[in-house]
């Protein structure tokens, strides 16, 4: 039997089954590491009458990350926007502009204090009151100082918003900052890569929307579940780096045959992300950058990303499991079984033989003394030079 | 005897029955098939099929050594063992042909034998130890002074035919070539004298292998005295085998052992027994802890106090008293003291000194069946090579 | 008494004291570094445990020519299966008869910090030193180890071989190894890939290493490089040559604490292949009582007696015989 509110929302999707329906849920409940009654929480969280409020605000940033999310595909952009999340407002999708969209902001705003998820990307330039970057008259900073207090959670999206990302490179002319450096005191998920896989997005967004609350996060705000470990643990290439198949230069043999990429720099063994467990787009495994053959660069961290070298080794976070090496030196004291056997019985046999020697041949007496001649002659005996 | 002319024709006929005739020897009451000897003749046949299999396959597939153990029990009791053994063939034949002193001479024959039958049990149990044993006459002629290994290798060869030679005569006097029994006769004290300076150097040479290995060595028993030591003791165990052998064939067979000579033999080995215990009191005092060493309850200080006090301080203790060297029986226990704990103290350096290195590495040891069976083989080889060769030749010219 | 003994004694005595006059006074191998002496430099710190060099030093050695190659080797020898020993070929456990050099850690506790003694680790790469005198070159009774008198390198012909394995007792690290399982067996061990060493290259390990932990390069130069790494201080930024000593391709990383000692400047008369490590040398496997002398130079001591004791006992065994036989002769 179907409940009002499904059928209510059935049709409102367009006739996808129920079945179906819960399926993407668990999958998605699946790829956080979720038990299994949670895609059933998730799937009615979703169900409800009212769609979640999200606020989307772009600063110093390329749209990458919003072209990233464009290419989810469960659920695909427009069951996202359309049914699932009320978009109020995104400058890239936003059919308004200009004093229509911002009123529109403003009234979300208004309507849906502390409850709305501000999802930030781009980073924000603070040099000279942040003149830099300016959206409808305003500066970023005074943009982000409007609506960041009324937000329910507030996720920076991509590594521009995480930390600085490219904009904040090199020089850092513009003093470009990230979102979490600029909200001290709040709370901000970060969702770190350029551009980070959507799925970490998602993921993040309907977690919040299924249990009020935001998923494990680490000291740096991200969400364990993707950023919890470096891409070296996973990187499907990891056997070549433990054996040693190394390519050498970009289209030599090793290079062809899937060698590990260290030694072109990739940084790899010091980036948290989950690009080799998920990687991007979802045409297969290897859709991701060492997969088809360059180093990873270290988007997302900071510090690797953007601040070193592409082809500077990496520091290796992190040692192979000793499993795979024996020991410098066991130094196993004392003496070895097999030598302490051998010793016994040598000993043994040593104080066994002295014991019956000494035993039996001390006591004896012999018959008389020594002779000083010569001894009476055997039968037989003959006198021969020797 | 049976007549093999029709077979072999006269001349060889005649060589073979006056090589199996026994009837000089027959007092001795030697009997050939005994339990025993199918108990050493059943041990050297599994020992050459050991030798087969560990020439066809390999020595990892015969032994449990390994390059935490790249030398254990063949080199250790085999090579060090058997060569000390037959110390006892160039002090006789020293004392005889050099030193003139004849009354040795009734022992000299099975002295010198069975000192060739040592350094054959020796030679072939290195043969058998090297991986690549045919080609074992590489290491004679490489120059290569340097290597003790090298120097060892010229001496057995050049040794073990000098106890050939030296064993010779009794054979030649066997089958009647009385010409090349002459010749051999009258380059005796020149040969003798050639297989004692040959001996000394050899017996030494071998606690020099162990000179380039002071990491390896426990310090209990490396010093840059070790060749002495080796030395010393053999002379030790030499006298006492030559005394134990003597005195053993005079109980299994009809053989009265000459007193004097084994009061004697007992009297040369508590000299030697005394420079040996001397030197080693040397070492102990010269080397700063080695005394906290030997006496802290370890497992190697207490190695070196057995082998040491049973083959070493017992014995000269004991042969002090003349009420000792005098009496047969009593001199055999001695004899079988100083055996045991020189033999220990050949598998101390070879096996036991050796160990922390390898067990600090991770390494261990046990011989393998296989090991102890050519080991076993080798000695009944010996045992019975001994016995044939006291059936038909004499060894025991009575005319003492 | 017969002419012929007298003549033989003669002769032998004369002959004893020749041979005595003859022996050089100082043991015949060289203690000095050759004139254009290699070898490579390995720094623990910079290791990471990566096994390239394990893995090409199998792969080039198997080549003709190389350490490892036997005829007919259409590709590197698999490890024969034993405890530790996973079966495969470029996951050595331990150095054998068909490998030449291993990469070993030490750990200790969580194993958290590289290059920590406590609650850490480091890597170790194993393999032959290369000697300036080398133990295990003196004592081969057939001279299968020779020492190359231009670059220093120890290296083994097989055909001199006996396999009495005493290169094994000898060699204070304990590195060659033996080819237990063969019915006619080598000892194995790293000889700076002399067949393309010898024609101007480097070593395959050196060639490989992607972090430059394993530098190749003339040995007065490895050993000013390591010089001069301890004397810079830990977190400064230096160039680290990869490759090669004089290496123009650098990697830029920070320097890491060093223990500070130079393993192999002095160790058993000097070594070509020197270390630098974070942690202690002991942990690692080198073994606190190796003296800073030739070994072969302890045997050469005994040696060197030798030729006297032929004089001496043919001398003296001789008087002693006519001492006790010339009572005979009175008699007679």
């Amino acid at each position: 039997m179907e409940s009002d509110a499904f059928s209510a929302v059935r049709q409102q999707l367009g006739g996808i089954s129920r079945r179906d329906f819960i399926k993407f849920c668990s999958v998605v409940a699946a790829g956080m590491g979720l038990p299994l009654g949670a895609g059933e929480k998730m799937a009615e969280a979703v169900v409800a009458a009212r769609r979640p409020p999200v606020i989307w605000l772009s600063f110093q940033e390329c749209t990458g990350c919003v072209e990233s999310l464009l290419r989810s595909n469960h659920p695909t952009l427009e069951h996202l926007i359309l049914d699932l999340i009320s978009l109020d407002y995104s400058e890239t999708l936003s059919a308004a502009a200009g004093h229509q969209v911002e009123a529109a902001k403003a009234a979300s705003i208004l309507q849906n204090k502390g409850k709305f998820i501000l999802v930030v990307d781009g980073a924000i330039p603070t040099k000279d009151k942040g003149i830099y970057c300016k959206i409808g008259g305003k500066t970023a900073l005074e943009i982000l100082n409007e609506t960041a207090p009324h937000a329910g959670a507030i996720i920076a999206m991509g590594s521009c918003a995480s930390w600085g990302g490219v904009a904040a490179a090199g020089s850092n002319p513009t003093e470009a900052k990230g979102i979490p450096e600029l909200l001290p005191g709040k709370k901000v998920v970060s969702i770190p890569g350029c551009p980070p896989n959507p799925y970490n997005l998602l993921s993040t967004v309907l977690y919040f929307l299924t249990f009020n609350k935001l998923p494990d996060l680490d000291e740096k705000g991200r969400p364990r579940f993707a950023y919890g470990r470096i891409i070296h643990e996973c990187c499907e290439r990891r056997p070549h780096f433990d054996a040693g198949r190394f390519a050498m230069q970009f289209g030599d043999d090793m290079h062809r045959l899937g060698g590990c990429l260290y030694k072109l720099g990739c940084k790899g063994p010091e980036t948290y992300a989950n690009c080799s467990s998920i990687s991007f787009g979802e045409t297969g495994t290897g859709t991701w950058p060492v997969g088809i053959g360059h180093p990873c660069f270290g988007c997302s961290e900071k510090g690797v990303g953007f601040g070193t070298s592409l082809y500077t080794l990496a520091n290796v976070k992190g040692l192979t499991p000793p499993i795979f090496f024996s020991e410098a030196f066991p130094n196993t004291p004392g003496v070895s079984g097999g030598i302490k056997s051998m010793a016994m019985g040598a000993g043994g046999l040593v104080v066994g033989a002295a014991g019956a020697a000494l035993l039996t041949g001390l006591g004896k007496n012999d018959e008389g003394e020594p002779p000083r001649g010569p001894e009476k002659k055997g039968p037989g005996a003959q006198h021969k030079e020797g | 005897m049976m007549d093999l002319t029709n077979y072999i024709g006269p001349k060889y006929n005649d060589f073979v029955q006056k090589l199996l005739d026994d009837r000089q020897t027959r007092y001795l009451g030697i009997k050939l098939i005994t339990p025993f000897t199918v108990v050493l003749v059943l041990l050297i046949c599994a020992a050459a099929v050991v030798a087969l299999y560990r020439l066809a396959f390999g020595i990892g597939a015969a032994s449990n050594l390994s390059d935490a153990w790249p030398w254990g029990l063949w080199i250790s009791f085999d090579v060090l063992g058997g060569v000390c053994m037959a110390a006892g063939g160039f002090l006789i034949a020293g004392a005889v042909y050099i030193c003139g002193l004849e009354k040795y001479h009734c022992v000299a024959r099975a002295a010198i034998l069975n000192a060739f039958f040592g350094y054959l049990l020796a030679a072939i149990s290195i043969c058998m130890d090297i991986g690549r044993s045919v080609v074992i006459w590489k290491a004679l002629i490489s120059s290569q002074i340097n290597s003790i290994m090298f120097i060892v290798a010229i001496h057995v060869v050049l040794y073990t035919s000098t106890l050939a030679t030296e064993s010779s005569p009794m054979f030649f006097e066997k089958v009647g070539w009385d010409g090349a029994r002459h010749k051999v006769s009258r380059c005796m004290v020149g040969v003798a004298l050639f297989g004692v300076l040959l001996s000394l150097l050899h017996q030494s040479s071998l606690g020099a292998v162990y000179l380039i290995a002071p990491g390896k060595l426990s310090q209990i028993w490396y010093s840059q005295w070790i060749p002495y030591c080796f030395l010393l003791s053999a002379i030790m165990l030499g006298l006492s085998m030559v005394s134990f052998e003597t005195i053993l064939t005079g109980k299994v067979w009809n053989h009265p052992p000459p007193r004097d000579v084994l009061s004697g033999l007992g009297r040369g080995t508590l000299i030697a027994g005394i420079l040996y215990l001397a030197l080693k009191v040397f070492i102990l005092l010269d080397t700063p802890g080695l005394v906290g060493m030997v006496t802290d309850g370890s497992f190697l200080g207490n190695l070196y106090l057995l082998e040491m006090a049973v083959g070493v301080v017992l014995p000269i203790v004991l042969l002090s008293f003349k009420a000792v060297r005098n009496n047969i029986h009593r001199l055999f226990a001695v004899d079988i003291l100083v055996i045991s704990g020189v033999l220990l103290n050949r598998l101390n350096v070879g096996i036991f000194g050796v160990q922390e290195f390898a067990t600090r590495s991770g390494g261990d040891y046990f011989p393998s069946a296989m090991e102890w069976i050519l080991t076993l083989g080798m000695i009944a080889f010996a045992i019975l090579g001994f016995k044939l060769c006291a059936k038909y030749l004499n060894l025991f010219p009575q005319h003492h | 008494m017969p002419i012929s003994r007298r003549d033989l004694l003669k002769g032998a005595a004369s002959g004893g004291l020749l041979l005595a006059s003859g022996v050089p006074a100082h043991a015949t191998m060289s203690t000095t570094l050759p004139p254009n002496a290699v070898g490579f430099l390995y720094d623990a710190t910079l290791c990471i445990g990566c096994k390239s060099c394990v893995v090409n030093c199998k792969i080039k050695n198997c080549e003709p020519g190389g350490a490892l190659y036997q005829e007919g080797m259409t590709k590197p020898p698999y490890e024969t299966k034993g405890p530790g020993n996973s079966g495969q070929w470029d996951e050595t456990q331990e150095l054998t008869g068909k490998t030449l050099s291993v990469i070993k850690v030490y750990k200790n506790g969580t194993c958290q910090t590289k290059d920590a003694e406590v609650n850490g680790y480091a890597f170790f790469k194993q393999q032959c030193m290369h000697c300036i005198t080398p133990a295990c070159a003196s004592v081969c009774p057939g001279g299968a180890f020779k020492k190359d008198p231009d670059n220093g390198s120890v290296y083994y012909i097989a055909s001199k071989c006996i396999g009495c394995r005493y290169c094994q007792i000898a060699c204070p690290f304990g590195l060659p190894r033996y080819e237990w399982d063969r019915a006619w067996p080598e000892v194995r061990k790293c000889q700076h890939c002399r067949h393309i060493t010898k024609k101007g290259g480097i070593t395959a390990c050196a060639e490989s290493c992607p972090t430059g932990a394993t530098v190749f390069g003339k040995v007065t130069d490895l050993r000013e490089e390591a010089k001069r790494r301890l004397a810079l201080k830990p977190g400064d930024e230096y160039q680290f040559p990869i490759q090669t000593v004089h290496s123009r391709n650098r990697q830029p990383r920070k320097v890491a604490r060093y223990v500070d000692k130079v393993y192999g400047l002095t160790e058993v008369g000097g070594t070509q292949n020197i270390l630098l490590s974070g942690v202690s040398f002991e942990l690692l496997g080198f073994r606190k009582y190796l003296k800073n002398q030739a070994l072969p130079e302890l045997t050469w001591h005994y040696i060197a007696k030798i030729p006297w004791v032929f004089a001496g006992v043919f001398i003296g065994g001789t008087a002693i015989y006519k001492i006790t036989h010339r009572k005979e002769g009175d008699k007679s």
